[in-house]
């Protein structure tokens, strides 16, 4: 499996942190989104005309949405992480898969205009980030009540790592993070999970390693 | 505000392969300017009333200044070496103090729980005595051999190896980077950290490497040295007070932190405190 | 995690032993937020170069200088912490008296209102006392604990009876959602007169 990725792309992540997850070995082609804007060229605008990465490609199969990147792996490698064994658990993958590109529109788009000047309106960008950050801490409280850890149910699932990426870099554009404890503390679990990789901008839990003893340096 | 003497340096305000006709608006120390190729071929820098500003083009990027530059951009010899690639990183802005961007680049302690795994590890956590100095000739911040364990030097580098390091300041918001050259012993790799102050707390960062290297495709280059720099930036975004304090008290450096020590007493020294703080608050 | 003191930011941590402590949110080597660290055992390090402090303040390790044991004089400021019921309260100095008993409720979640207690308190229809809101939703009783944040915003702890179950927690939260929406608005509206 073949992903063109972007190291800083949120979205190129959710794709590798699936695989990763999901123990998937995935060849990787990095493509020049920035500064060379190689995702307008001509080679990967063959594959996707769309111009937008990541481009995933198995054989004659091509996928250029990442949440049906994550599908793909979890059914091919960890059908677990699909989270469909109940009528409700199957709709709330399917309530957030899609609330997800809410935050790459938001949360996504503000990181670009912070980080990489794209252009486009910040205070707007912003607010429909915060918006749609209160809605998944409030959805993240109701699962706590309910004894549940993750957005879909109490095991974490493709919903979890469609959602992940743009909230936990949404200080990147600007969006704090310090009002929403759940959020923080979802995100903590997410990044405790076995096989979890990080990516700039996202550092992980140095909780998680040994304190050095002095003198074995 | 008196008049700075940060006013008269170069900065970068633009990479040479993206100059066009069409002009690129962006800022320098609050003033909005304008980078753009003349009709002439040559590029073109206008200040905010629209006055020509001094213009030069080296280092893969367009330079300018907002004052009168009392001599010639810094020399990077290496630079013209044959058989380096020239590595155009491309520009990351971050909501911090220029002087902080560069502070952070001069630091190596940081790397084992910043860039863990790539440029260094726990237990590695010790820096070793280096050498730190003002070499008065150049009026430039040195530190030499500066050492420290790294799991992943460079791209080109499998495993773990000490590496060594040399750190020059030549200018206030630029820092060039002379680093262990795996594939070619002897020589250095050169990467630099050009930062443009857009205001005392914000900045557009241009990192540029040359390097000996003909086997890593040039995105990867790129790739390796944006994840560097962004792993940075969180940081880089979240340091209180946001402005770099000259003024001892604010801070505790340690031995680790000589380079750190003699850029702040060289930025004094000078007056370069635009996106500096003065007297402990 | 970070939150607000009236002296400023704050870091606060729990360590492994299940101690809660207070810094302030400022590592003193160079001036990296403490609330982006990590805790080991007993001890909040900085994210930026691995200083770890223990619970009373006082650095522990640097590990550039493994060899070294740092000086007395390398110190983050303390504010004196209580656990209880579920709640942290932190006081600026030395506590007045414990906080306040809060029988019969149990804190629910905390969520963060642009807007002050004045908005809050007309949204509700009701007065605080002592920084707490009795509101009654759908016949649901809430009690809510304002802690100011400058003019414009109030984080603002919910509360609910002890005795509430899932099904009522959750109208609670969704009830507690309703007045900051209410409370926004007002303030809102007075910002446009």
């Amino acid at each position: 499996m073949k992903l063109y990725d972007y190291v800083l792309s949120p979205s190129c992540y959710k794709a590798r942190l699936m695989a990763a997850l999901a123990g998937v070995k995935l060849d990787i082609r990095p493509v020049d989104f920035h500064p060379g804007a190689e995702h307008r060229g001509p080679e990967l605008m063959a594959l996707n005309p769309a111009g937008s990465i990541p481009i995933l490609e198995d054989g004659d199969l091509v996928l250029t949405e990442s949440s049906a990147m994550l599908v793909y792996l979890a059914a091919k490698a960890a059908p677990q992480w699909l989270g469909n064994d109940t009528a409700g658990e199957a709709a709330r993958v399917q309530q957030w898969l899609s609330f997800s590109h809410r935050l790459t529109a938001s949360l996504g788009a503000a990181r670009l205009h912070e980080m990489l000047l794209r252009p486009g309106n910040i205070d707007v960008f912003q607010g429909q980030g915060t918006t749609a950050l209160r809605e998944l801490e409030a959805g993240l409280v109701e699962q706590h009540i309910r004894g549940q850890r993750f957005l879909a149910s109490d095991r974490p699932s493709v919903a979890d790592i469609a959602c992940f990426p743009y909230v936990a870099l949404a200080p990147d554009g600007g969006v704090s993070l310090d009002p929403y404890p759940l959020i923080r503390l979802w995100s903590r679990a997410i990044r405790g999970l076995d096989g979890f990789i990080e990516m700039p901008g996202i550092h992980r839990l140095h909780e998680l390693s040994p304190e050095p003893v002095p003198g074995e340096a | 505000m008196s008049r700075n003497a940060m006013i008269d340096e170069w900065y970068p305000v633009g990479l040479a392969s993206q100059l066009d006709a069409q002009g690129r608006k962006t800022t320098l120390m609050g003033e909005p300017i304008e980078v753009r190729l003349g009709d002439d071929g040559n590029a073109m820098v206008t200040g905010g009333n629209g006055r020509a500003l001094p213009v030069c083009v080296r280092y893969g990027h367009v330079w300018s200044s907002p004052g009168e530059p009392h001599r010639a951009l810094f020399a990077i010899p290496e630079a013209d070496q044959p058989g380096r690639r020239l590595v155009d990183v491309g520009v990351v802005r971050v909501r911090c103090s220029p002087l902080r961007a560069v502070e952070n680049f001069l630091d190596i302690a940081h790397f084992p729980f910043v860039h863990t795994d790539i440029l260094g590890a726990e237990p590695h956590t010790e820096v070793q005595n280096y050498k730190v100095e003002i070499r008065e000739d150049e009026d430039e911040v040195w530190a030499t051999q500066v050492k420290f364990y790294q799991p992943q030097a460079a791209r080109s580098a499998e495993g773990g190896i000490t590496t060594e390091y040399m750190y020059r300041v030549p200018a206030p918001t630029c820092s060039i980077l002379y680093k262990t050259c795996p594939p070619r012993p002897g020589e250095w790799d050169v990467i630099t950290l050009f930062v443009q102050p857009l205001a005392e707390d914000l900045c557009d960062v241009w990192p540029w490497m040359a390097l000996f290297d003909d086997e890593t495709p040039m995105t990867d280059l790129i790739h390796f040295q944006q994840t560097i720099f962004v792993q940075d930036r969180s940081i880089l975004e979240n340091q209180i007070p946001g402005l770099l304090p000259l003024d001892p008290g604010m801070e505790i450096p340690t031995r680790a932190d000589l380079t750190s020590v003699a850029y702040r007493r060289w930025l004094k020294r000078h007056g370069y405190t635009y996106g500096a703080q003065l007297v402990a608050q | 995690m970070p939150a607000q003191s009236p002296v400023g930011p704050i870091a606060l941590w729990r360590s492994r032993s299940g101690r809660a402590a207070a810094f302030a949110d400022r590592c003193p080597h160079r001036g990296m937020r403490l609330s982006h660290g990590f805790v080991r055992g007993e001890a909040l390090s900085c994210i930026y170069h691995g200083w770890s402090y223990a619970q009373a303040g006082n650095c522990l390790r640097i590990p550039a200088h493994p060899g070294l044991a740092p000086p007395e004089t390398i110190r983050v400021a303390t504010h004196t912490v209580e656990d209880s019921g579920g709640l942290i309260w932190i006081s600026v100095g030395q506590a007045a008296a414990p906080p306040p008993r809060l029988d019969g409720v149990t804190p629910l979640r905390s969520m963060m209102v642009e807007a002050d207690v004045a908005a809050l308190e007309a949204a509700a229809g009701a007065q605080a006392e002592g920084g707490v809101l009795d509101h009654t939703h759908d016949g649901r009783a809430l009690r809510l604990l304002l802690a100011p944040e400058g003019e414009a915003r109030t984080l603002m702890h919910v509360l609910v009876g002890e005795d509430a179950n899932p099904t009522e927690r959750i109208a609670a939260s969704r009830a507690a959602e309703t007045l900051r929406r209410a409370a926004e608005s007002i303030r809102r509206g007075r910002a446009v007169q």
